[in-house]
């Protein structure tokens, strides 16, 4: 039952994560198509990337709380990624030069999102199959 | 087509002159010429419309111009035309276009088209192009031949075949005119020869230099030709040993190209298309524009433009002003194009074609024109946008978001002790209170002050005080204003409050011992006074920010981070508070200039971003003192306070259909795709952008560029300057060349590379330079090398003849050269910063700065006769040129250094400097003495400076052999040389010589 609740919360955690990164993408595509400007565009994405951050990591923690090894090492990844943009100070999206780091800048968060999926995926199926198995 | 008829009357008159007998055969049947006269305009593939093509032609009217040197500008002037071939030895004079030649031609050999002998058979239009050339490199007589051979560049000129026909078999009907069959025909020695026999000598020349054509086959050459004579020489060639290192015998680095005549701009574009504006408001790298992606790809050379919409125009040259009225400003319903010359008139004037997307929209009644015959407007010459490539038009309320700003100017004075002590201080506020009249705007000007140490003063300079109120905020975690209003006042009103101000200034913190800056708290204060109304804010800074938000640190020159792979981060700000500030005060219409002054690092790298993102640019004056640098300081801010400055404006690009700008380089900030966001632009602002097919084949014949600048005048007019320019399409990768600005490409090469030392390590970027020539002349090489047997020459196109050298110059640039003793870190991003927003002339002048001797001409009885180029020759940069008994002026338009060679005679150093003369030179100051030869020089160094007053250059004086003064002021910038690590300008040419073959 507990692993039940593990992978529920985690799973949780995933979707929200998703949804974060997918809104930011959303962000840098209305740019792209001059539906925003960089004013606000920047404003929208720096006032969530934090709590991605934080949400990730405790995710990792969770993981490891918890003791799903793998998922834990299968996060590992993007924890250490998010810790040296954090470390860089190059976390934050540049209004200056928002429109010329677009592309590299979209890129990298279908990036993130294709880990976020796998992630998810991997999730799910433990949630069934931890939900079958218990019945 | 009206010019072109005018143009016909002149063929006729050709003719007569020919005086050689080879000539009368010809002269028999002119008619047959006829044809591919008219048939001229249209082959010249890329001329979009007839009437424009003609023009450039008009100026060959002159028949006569024997002398070859005659020839060459009409060469530049017509657009299929090769360039001047080089001086090199066994080279052609000049190329003639290929149209040119093709008029006259048809009457000098109108009789050999009936006695079709000798010729082959009549090429076929393809075949033209290949078959015409061999003749040329016959033994032939040099005249009837080159004349007659109209040797279409590019494809599109396949229909001048029946031109060559004629020529070809002129040719072949030698017999008249003796052949000399062992003799290697040179296009130098037929153009020349020509010049007295025939009256077509302009032809001449040309014909066989096509260069976009495959004219040349080796087959056909003499064997005994050497290459070079054999090539039909569209290009110019170096000799260069292959062996690396080693100097042929034969190699002369005095043959090397070399830019001393300036800037040289290319003249075909603007004649071709004289409705286009001027080439100092837009210039492109290439005035031929690919007709396709993988045309473009082949193009290794940027492709984009250099835009400054707001260069001063010389008297009478200004751009008129357009006041639509009630009818509303005209443009394209769909995709915004401003009206231009180049829109077309339809339905007998009540519809207008737009030129860039097609659409056809409806002419307003009140602007409606009927059209003549020919379908133009009738009230065309009444109407300035529809004859002119620049107009100013007036914009009525739609195209404001708020009534337009006054002018205004807020000043942030650093005024903690390195600040009174330099002097900086005094000499600024006597400056800006010199300047108070000239403010342009009056009487809506604002103006406003903020000083600031460890602390941050507010003065209050309301018009009914006697005395300004100095307020002090010390709080420096919360900013607030002590005042809501009159921190920002108008300055007719409050003159006499802010006179006083100026006057105390320097007075009330004289004594002040305070050497903390609270830099960003203070400029956060600034924007709270500011972001209500936008304006101008310059900011005097002398130390590094130590206090309060964006405070720095002292990252400095740590040499162990060059080389390594962090060593672009200490180029880039620091503090992402500069980042955001810089946005924010873009937002509210607030450009900034930095003027630094400290002789410690201030990191300018953080501190020039507040000028990057806002449109301003970064004054650094490195160890500053009031008794040296005082003048430099009083006129470039004199001039910053006082130039026309256009206010809150945004500027976009418009491309035709099937191009647009990919990306921009330059001080702005990207407010949407392709909106450059400029709170503040004036004269000495240019921008720099990078061009992209958008569709893989463009089937249009020409492409349109439109540089709309909507601002506020100083005047309180909202205004929108609008730059029309219109530009061929072609097929052939030989025309893109030919048609090259290197003066463009340098200018967008150089602000790539600075913006490449931002992310990567200076080697990289250099390399990178280098890279892109080499590839440019590799392919260049590529396009010839199967025609011609090029050996071991380096090629390149006349009109890049000069791109090495400035790519030397670039590695050689402050921003760019050398490694962490070359230059102080802030130098170079101060000068990189002022290099992304200089204008293409005044950039090549600091790549490749003039060097004159002066001293025989000082002796020289006095001439009134001050031109510098008429009097003073330019020199190459080079150690070489430096004569031990000379005196020399070095000029970079940012400083001047006079060279004082060690055996000057000493009449002459006494006479300039007084009795100071043999006193270390370092310790002098150049000042007017009574006596002729000072007044001389110093008339000079005025001149000098008048003629670009954008920099006040300052007077450096230094004598042979002083060092380390030397070696920093000149030697190390004789960028031919050799110098600590850099390469000179031989081995550089060799390298990439080297490298261009390489992967050949």
């Amino acid at each position: 039952m507990g692993d039940l609740l593990d992978w529920i919360i985690s799973f949780l955690f995933l979707v929200t994560l998703l949804i974060i990164v997918i809104y930011q993408l959303t962000c840098l595509a209305d740019l792209e198509a001059d539906h925003i400007n960089p004013y606000d565009s920047s404003t929208k994405i720096n006032r969530v990337i934090l709590p991605e951050f934080g949400l990730q990591g405790l995710l990792c923690v969770y993981y490891v709380l918890t003791g799903h090894w793998f998922m834990a090492i299968l996060s590992l990844p993007h924890l250490f990624y998010n810790i040296r943009l954090y470390m860089k100070k190059e976390y934050l999206a540049d209004v200056t030069e928002m429109h010329n780091t677009n592309k590299g800048e979209q890129k990298k968060r279908l990036y993130k999102i294709g880990h976020i999926a796998l992630c998810t995926i991997i999730t799910s199926y433990w949630l069934i199959h931890s939900a079958l198995g218990d019945i | 087509m009206g010019t072109e008829n005018q143009n016909y009357p002149n063929f006729p008159a050709r003719p007569p002159p020919p005086s050689t007998s080879s000539s009368s055969p010809f002269a028999s049947a002119p008619p047959p010429g006829v044809p591919p006269q008219s048939s001229g305009p249209q082959t010249v593939g890329f001329r979009p419309l007839s009437s424009q093509p003609t023009r450039p032609f008009t100026p060959s009217g002159p028949p006569m111009a024997p002398p070859v040197g005659a020839m060459r500008p009409m060469v530049s002037q017509i657009p299929g035309s090769r360039p001047p071939p080089p001086a090199y030895g066994g080279g052609p004079p000049g190329g003639v276009g290929g149209s040119f030649q093709r008029f006259p031609t048809p009457p000098p050999f109108p009789g050999s088209q009936n006695p079709p002998p000798s010729g082959p058979p009549p090429p076929t239009q393809t075949l033209a192009g290949h078959l015409s050339p061999p003749m040329s490199l016959r033994p032939q007589q040099p005249m009837g031949p080159p004349g007659g051979y109209v040797s279409p560049p590019g494809s599109g000129f396949q229909q001048s075949v029946p031109p060559v026909n004629p020529s070809y078999s002129g040719v072949g009907s030698g017999p008249p005119q003796p052949s000399f069959p062992g003799y290697p025909s040179n296009q130098g020695f037929q153009s020349a020869s020509q010049g007295p026999v025939s009256s077509y000598p302009p032809q001449t020349g040309g014909f066989s230099q096509h260069p976009g054509q495959q004219n040349l086959h080796p087959g056909y050459a003499p064997p005994t030709t050497s290459s070079i004579q054999g090539l039909a020489e569209d290009f110019n060639s170096l000799s260069l040993s292959n062996i690396p290192g080693s100097l042929e015998p034969g190699l002369d680095p005095s043959s090397f190209p070399r830019p001393l005549d300036g800037d040289v701009e290319p003249k075909s574009f603007a004649e071709m298309y004289p409705m286009n504006c001027d080439s100092r408001y837009l210039r492109l790298t290439t005035s031929a524009i690919p007709n396709s992606q993988s045309l473009a790809s082949r193009w290794h050379l940027p492709l984009g433009a250099v835009v400054c919409p707001l260069a001063e125009a010389p008297e009478g040259e200004e751009v008129p002003l357009v006041d639509f009225g009630s009818t509303g400003i005209i443009r394209c319903r769909r995709c915004r194009t401003y009206i231009n010359p180049y829109v077309t008139f339809t339905d007998s004037g009540r519809k207008w074609r737009c030129n860039i997307c097609a659409m056809l929209n409806d002419v307003p009644g009140e602007y409606f024109s009927h059209l003549d015959a020919t379908g133009r407007r009738m009230d065309m010459d009444q109407r300035p946008e529809l004859t002119k490539g620049s107009v100013e038009i007036i914009a009525p309320t739609e195209y404001m978001v708020r009534p337009p700003m006054p002018p205004t100017y807020f000043f942030l004075i650093d005024v903690s002790f390195s600040a009174t002590k330099s002097g900086m201080l005094e000499v600024a506020a006597q400056t800006i209170k010199s300047c108070l009249d000239n403010l342009p705007g009056y009487p809506r000007t604002q103006i406003g002050f903020i000083t600031y140490d460890s602390t941050i003063h507010f003065y209050n300079l309301k018009s009914s005080l006697s005395q300004p109120q100095m307020m002090v905020v010390s709080d420096l975690d919360d900013i607030y204003i002590p005042l809501p209003d009159d921190l920002l006042v108008n300055l007719s009103e409050s003159r006499n409050v802010v006179e006083a101000f100026l006057d105390s200034l320097p007075l009330m913190f004289q004594d002040n011992g305070n050497v903390e800056s609270a830099f960003g708290p203070a400029l956060k204060a600034a924007y709270m006074i500011m972001n209500q109304l936008g304006g101008k804010l310059l900011i005097l800074q002398n130390s590094l920010p130590s206090l309060g938000a964006g405070r720095l640190k002292l990252r400095g020159d740590d040499p162990r981070v060059y080389g390594t792979d962090k060593e672009y981060v200490l180029r880039v700000a620091e503090d992402n508070f500069y980042k955001q500030m810089a946005a924010d005060c873009t937002k509210f219409q607030i450009g900034i200039n930095v003027y630094a002054f400290s002789d410690k690092y201030t990191d300018i790298a953080s501190l020039g971003t507040l000028a990057k993102y806002t449109g301003g640019q970064v004054y650094y004056y490195p160890g500053f003192q009031s008794s040296i640098q005082g003048d430099k300081l009083r006129h470039e801010l004199a001039r910053d306070l006082t130039r026309e400055t256009a206010w809150e404006s945004v500027m976009r690009i418009r491309c035709g259909k099937g191009i647009r700008c990919s990306s921009y380089h330059g001080n702005f900030m990207l407010r949407s795709t392709d909106l450059l966001a400029l709170p503040a632009v004036d004269c000495d602002k240019a921008y720099a952008m990078q061009l992209a097919l958008e569709e893989t084949l463009l089937t249009t014949p020409t492409v349109y560029f439109q540089v709309a600048l909507l601002y506020t005048a100083s005047c309180g007019e909202r205004r929108i300057r609008v730059h029309t320019a219109i530009a061929p399409v072609v097929t052939d990768l030989g025309e893109m060349y030919r048609q090259a600005d290197t003066g463009s490409i340098v200018s967008v090469y150089a602000r790539l590379a600075i913006e490449k030392t931002l992310s990567a390590k200076l080697d990289d970027a250099r390399n990178a330079i280098q890279q892109k020539i080499v590839k440019a002349l590799r392919e260049y090489r590529n396009l010839h090398s199967v025609q011609h047997r090029l050996g071991s020459r380096l090629i390149y196109p006349e009109s890049l003849k000069f791109l090495p050298l400035y790519g030397l110059a670039m590695c050689k640039s402050t921003p760019l050269h050398g490694g962490p003793a070359d230059a102080s870190l802030d130098e170079r991003c101060g000068a990189g910063f002022t290099m992304m927003a200089l204008p293409v002339k005044k950039l090549l002048k600091l790549l490749y700065p003039s060097l004159h001797r002066v001293d025989e001409w000082l002796l020289k009885p006095s001439v009134d006769h001050d031109d510098l180029k008429d009097v003073l020759r330019r020199l190459p940069l080079a150690a070489e040129s430096l004569d031990s008994r000379g005196l020399y002026i070095y000029d970079d338009g940012f400083r001047l250094v006079l060279w004082f060679g060690r055996m000057l005679s000493p009449d002459i150093a006494k006479n300039l400097l007084g009795a100071d003369f043999a006193a270390e030179l370092s310790r002098v100051t150049l000042e007017e003495q009574e006596n002729g030869m000072s007044k001389k020089l110093m008339r000079l160094i005025k001149k000098v400076r008048e003629n670009d007053p954008s920099y006040h250059p300052m007077c450096f004086l230094v004598r042979q052999g002083e060092q380390p003064r030397e070696g920093f002021l000149l030697l190390r910038n004789l960028i031919e040389d050799q110098m600590g690590g850099s390469t000179g300008y031989v081995d550089w040419m060799l390298q990439i010589h080297r490298q261009v073959q390489q992967n050949a």
